[in-house]
């Protein structure tokens, strides 16, 4: 048993390439994804009963079935309902859905955390309801889930290395197609493991540094 | 509006039903294995030595930080060719996932015994147990009341999880919704079937979770 990483020298190019879409489709989840986690826990927040239902409706369907099923679902689904796009497109579109529900539960935990006095402090400086929720409350509730939602953007990177089974050629997307043809896959793949722990860690130690300067205790 | 649903076979029913089957044997299987990893990986992280207790983490964060889907792939694809070692489909999930399970439960162990207030210890101390008597004793009860809600949690991921199995060639359920689809061309009925029959599984063991969440809470 030796390993052999030559293969780097041949196929960075190819490897980089890759890591660049998984960069990509997981920024562009991760916006579409907290949107989506901003408008759903609100949802749940809302006066509404049906409102109320969808948002929690939403929530559960998605945790309580497989990202791949839902990424295979759009994959065949969209071009049934005439919408044909880009596989990047759906996996971002998968992407996002998927990392909106713990996004809503991390952000509804932080809206449910803001005191009823941050509320009646902006009522009484004149704020609307709105300007209270974009001013006041959002600030303070995303400050409070910055930690969490840090971590679930983890989980979504490294989720995002699924989407090579529909087609992207993403890091995991481009390493299969390295292992194929240098025939050296434990390699490869134990690189490319080593590659997301070094993306994860970089990603949670800027996010510790950040979450030092930005966090409050109410 | 009905007709769609003749194409689809009595067979298809069985076959459904085999990948259910699949699916819920992997992940059985490999929560079982993955637990009693996690408890004895958990129990070394909490050791007073501090160089012991960081022995565990070598295991833990490569698998806790990289996805499951190139895990299963090294084991399934790499394995063979480095060490000579050939595993059929199954063998690799299962192994794969229980390590999986393994370093995630582990985490579970420690942040549960950590979460047991220091006063519990030294009350245990103080009546007299040693510290093996109080672990077993005054601990581990209340960590197990800790830990089983937020277990149920990770039971239900790694059931989510284990459809990944499908893409190193085992038929479970999201495989076999995958191949019906190719078949019968007809997305939105089999994945609709799929969504369905994951969810009959997954939505009563989180509404259990949510529950004993919320019966375990206490105020020490």
């Amino acid at each position: 048993m030796y390993l052999n990483f030559s293969f780097l020298k041949t196929f960075y190019p190819m490897l980089l390439q890759g890591a660049r879409l998984t960069l990509i489709i997981s920024a562009g989840s991760l916006v579409l994804g907290f949107m989506l986690g901003i408008i759903v826990a609100l949802m749940r927040q809302s006066k509404s009963r049906l409102l109320r239902f969808i948002g929690s409706a939403w929530v559960e369907f998605l945790r309580n079935t497989p990202f791949l099923v839902q990424l295979f679902f759009l994959y065949f689904g969209l071009p049934e309902l005439g919408i044909h796009t880009d596989p990047i497109i759906t996996s971002i579109l998968a992407l996002g859905i998927n990392s909106s529900a713990p996004n809503c539960e991390v952000i509804r935990s932080g809206l449910l955390a803001v005191k009823k006095g941050y509320y009646e402090c902006s009522y009484a400086l004149g704020y609307n309801s709105f300007q209270t929720f974009r001013y006041i409350v959002l600030p303070v509730s995303l400050r409070l889930a910055f930690k969490p939602l840090t971590s679930n953007f983890i989980n979504l990177v490294l989720t995002s290395s699924v989407v090579f089974s529909i087609t992207v050629n993403d890091l995991m997307g481009s390493s299969k197609t390295v292992a194929a043809r240098t025939a050296r896959p434990f390699e490869v793949f134990i690189f490319i493991m080593l590659a997301y722990c070094v993306f994860t860690f970089v990603i949670s130690f800027v996010a510790k540094a950040i979450d030092r300067r930005i966090s409050i205790t109410l | 509006m009905f007709e769609q649903y003749l194409s689809l076979t009595h067979y298809d029913i069985f076959f459904f039903l085999k990948a259910i089957g699949m699916t819920l044997w992997i992940t059985l299987v490999s929560i079982t294995i993955g637990t009693l990893i996690g408890i004895v990986m958990g129990l070394i992280r909490c050791s007073k030595n501090k160089i012991i207790s960081a022995i565990p983490l070598i295991y833990i964060e490569p698998l806790r930080n990289s996805p499951l889907v190139t895990q299963l792939f090294l084991t399934y694809y790499g394995l063979p060719v480095v060490a000579n070692i050939v595993l059929d489909a199954q063998a690799a999930a299962i192994i794969t996932l229980s390590l999986n399970t393994g370093a995630f439960f582990s985490v579970l162990v420690h942040s549960a015994v950590k979460a047991i207030p220091k006063l519990q210890w030294e009350a245990g101390f103080a009546l007299g147990h040693n510290r093996y008597s109080n672990f077993k004793n005054i601990i581990a009860p209340q960590v197990l009341r800790l830990l089983i809600p937020s277990a149920i949690t990770l039971y239900i991921n790694q059931l989510q999880v284990s459809s990944f199995v499908s893409l190193i060639s085992l038929i479970d359920l999201t495989k076999a919704g995958h191949i019906l689809t190719l078949r019968t061309m007809r997305p939105f009925l089999i994945y609709g079937i799929v969504f369905v029959l994951y969810f009959a599984i997954s939505y009563p063991l989180s509404k259990l979770a949510q529950r004993l969440e919320k019966k375990v809470a206490f105020n020490y």
